[in-house]
């Protein structure tokens, strides 16, 4: 089977399974689908900010809330749900549009640090205004609908959950693709090579970090009309963090590391959650063990597999049928 | 094709490059020789557009480009190959070659993400000229390869078919041979004569004199970011300030 056969082979595979997985769920577990998938989203729009074009975010929590923000406070004053949806991902990438212009000047850590005060300040902010509900958050965001169809049921979440990711990968395949996906890879490796070549190195860098607000965006509308409630609570710094663990763990520069990362970590949290709330464990425990295991796991995927898992069993693959028909 | 007029440019008070003036004519192969720290690769800079000039301007096919960024130069035809190996990585040959033509395509982010037809259009025509220009330097073989997995002097032809998928019209060579073995260097140079005799201009910065002398129309000599000869390369090898500054006196007597 040659490689691009065998590619869409999987993606059917993935693509058959995840649309009958929700199927088989109880409503927690459906609950569980359901942030996995917008996981899934926002780390995708993250690894093609990390892995393709090489700029790092420890933010993108604060694009997820922002388009949670965006979708729940349109929904509360009684704007059509879909269109609060729609302007999740836009306003989201707006803020990173805007805030991108300097802080895209910045490099590796400078960046990451820039962008994670980005979400402190976020917070903040969001903490103090009274539209926003202060701390205590934003309650009473309405289901998700048309008109008078409203989606109670926490199936058509799931489906609606998976629509989002599949368009997300569909696109950010696409795009890696085509011309401005090789500027992208190509400024990760050398910005002044790539001016060169005629990339407008700083437009695309702006435009990257833009759609992976976007994709964060979208992730965190879903996640409004899901729950129903939504505070600066939601959006700890954890959450950027393990979405920066999920992109890596998965496999950077990937189309499908993102959805291995993002499953790997939720089903890896969940599973210590229930450790951790087993009757005699302390009130922290939740908390220490998951601290721990996104920790543990970075260390380990980073000391034994660099490029994360995707790329590591990847090339372990290919080696296996290596033909190499230049090695001279 | 291009002049540049009295261009300096100096890093903490010390001159890169002095009141250099230069005219390259269309479809010259200029030669730049100079010692270490003579300006070449600043000057190359300075035309590319990754430095400002601090003094001078610059006047490429008529027009002044000394505001253009270097993306903008390059889709004006300015093309560069750099000292080195600046590649793509987790890229192939061929990949690396095709981001050439941002210079002559459009299509952006949502042609891309959402297929458009322009996307379509340019993809194809894209993937032809990336093709031929891998063709042209004898990588073809390779052209599925990773490109940091090539050696050095396929690397350096590899640059060389990404400038020219760009389709220049102003090519800048910098320091293309250095590093190579013989057998290597002669396929650069192949490649380098072959592209002049189709007409197209370019600029070589090499520090192996020998390399220069048998490609070049003209060899300008640098030293300390001041042009101190000009002429053919006859001309050049008998100059005496030329032999004192560079080859030096070990050189002259060889």
């Amino acid at each position: 089977m040659n490689r691009p056969t065998f590619g869409y082979a999987v993606a059917a595979l993935a693509a058959a399974a995840s649309f009958a997985v929700p199927l088989m769920l109880d409503r927690s577990q459906l609950t569980i689908f359901i942030l996995l998938g917008t996981a899934v989203i926002v780390t995708t729009g993250l690894s093609l900010l990390m892995g393709y074009a090489g700029q790092v975010s420890l933010g993108q929590g604060s694009f997820y809330a922002v388009g949670a923000y965006t979708a729940g406070l349109m929904a509360v004053h009684g704007l059509p749900t879909l269109l609060g949806l729609a302007a999740a991902p836009v306003l989201a990438a707006a803020l990173a549009a805007l805030v991108g212009v300097p802080l895209l000047r910045l490099r590796g850590h400078y960046l990451a640090f820039a962008t994670l005060a980005v979400q402190l300040i976020l917070l903040s902010l969001v903490g103090q205004f009274e539209f926003t509900g202060g701390d205590i958050g934003l309650r009473g965001i309405p289901q998700l609908g048309v008109g008078d169809a409203t989606l109670i049921d926490p199936l058509a979440y799931a489906y609606v959950t998976l629509a989002a990711a599949a368009l997300v990968l569909l696109v950010t395949r696409n795009l890696i693709k085509s011309r401005p996906g090789r500027g992208l890879r190509a400024l990760a490796s050398t910005e002044v090579a790539a001016e060169s070549a005629g990339v407008p190195v700083g437009r695309y860098k702006l435009a990257v970090f833009s759609l992976s607000a976007a994709y964060a965006g979208l992730a965190g509308g879903i996640y409004a009309f899901y729950l129903g409630y939504i505070s600066p609570g939601s959006f700890p710094v954890l959450l950027s963090v393990q979405f920066v663990v999920m992109a890596v763990v998965g496999g950077l520069g990937t189309v499908w590391g993102p959805v291995v990362g993002a499953t790997l970590i939720t089903l890896l949290v969940q599973a210590l959650n229930s450790l951790g709330t087993m009757p005699g464990m302390p009130a922290y425990a939740p908390d220490v063990l998951s601290y721990a295991v996104y920790a543990l796991l970075l260390i380990l995927v980073l000391l034994f597999m660099p490029r994360g898992l995707l790329p590591s069993i990847g090339s372990r693959l290919e080696d296996r049928r290596a033909i190499s028909p230049t090695r001279s | 094709m291009l002049q540049t007029d009295r261009i300096s440019r100096s890093f903490g008070g010390v001159f890169a490059v002095r009141d250099v003036s230069l005219s390259i004519a269309e479809g010259e192969l200029r030669g730049i020789i100079g010692p270490n720290g003579a300006g070449k690769s600043t000057l190359f800079n300075l035309i590319t557009g990754h430095l400002r000039p601090d003094h001078g301007g610059l006047t490429y096919r008529g027009r002044r480009i000394d505001r253009a960024s270097p993306h903008h130069r390059a889709s004006l035809g300015i093309s560069i190959v750099f000292q080195g190996a600046r590649l793509f990585r987790g890229m192939t040959v061929l990949e690396n070659v095709m981001v050439g033509a941002h210079t002559w395509t459009r299509h952006g982010f949502w042609s891309g993400a959402l297929r458009l037809p322009r996307y379509w259009r340019e993809e194809h025509r894209i993937r032809d000229r990336a093709k031929a220009a891998v063709d042209r330097v004898g990588l073809a073989p390779w052209a599925g390869r990773y490109a940091e997995s090539l050696p050095l002097g396929h690397q350096r032809r590899l640059q060389i078919a990404r400038a020219l998928c760009a389709q220049p019209k102003l090519l800048l060579l910098d320091e293309p041979a250095s590093g190579l073995r013989a057998e290597e260097r002669q396929q650069v140079a192949r490649v380098v004569r072959q592209l002049h005799r189709e007409g197209l201009t370019m600029m070589l910065v090499e520090h192996d004199v020998g390399f220069v002398t048998g490609l070049a129309d003209r060899v300008t000599v640098l030293d300390l970011g001041e042009v101190i000869a000009d002429g053919t390369p006859e001309e050049i090898r008998e100059d005496e300030r030329v032999i004192a500054a560079y080859l030096g006196e070990g050189a002259a007597d060889a």
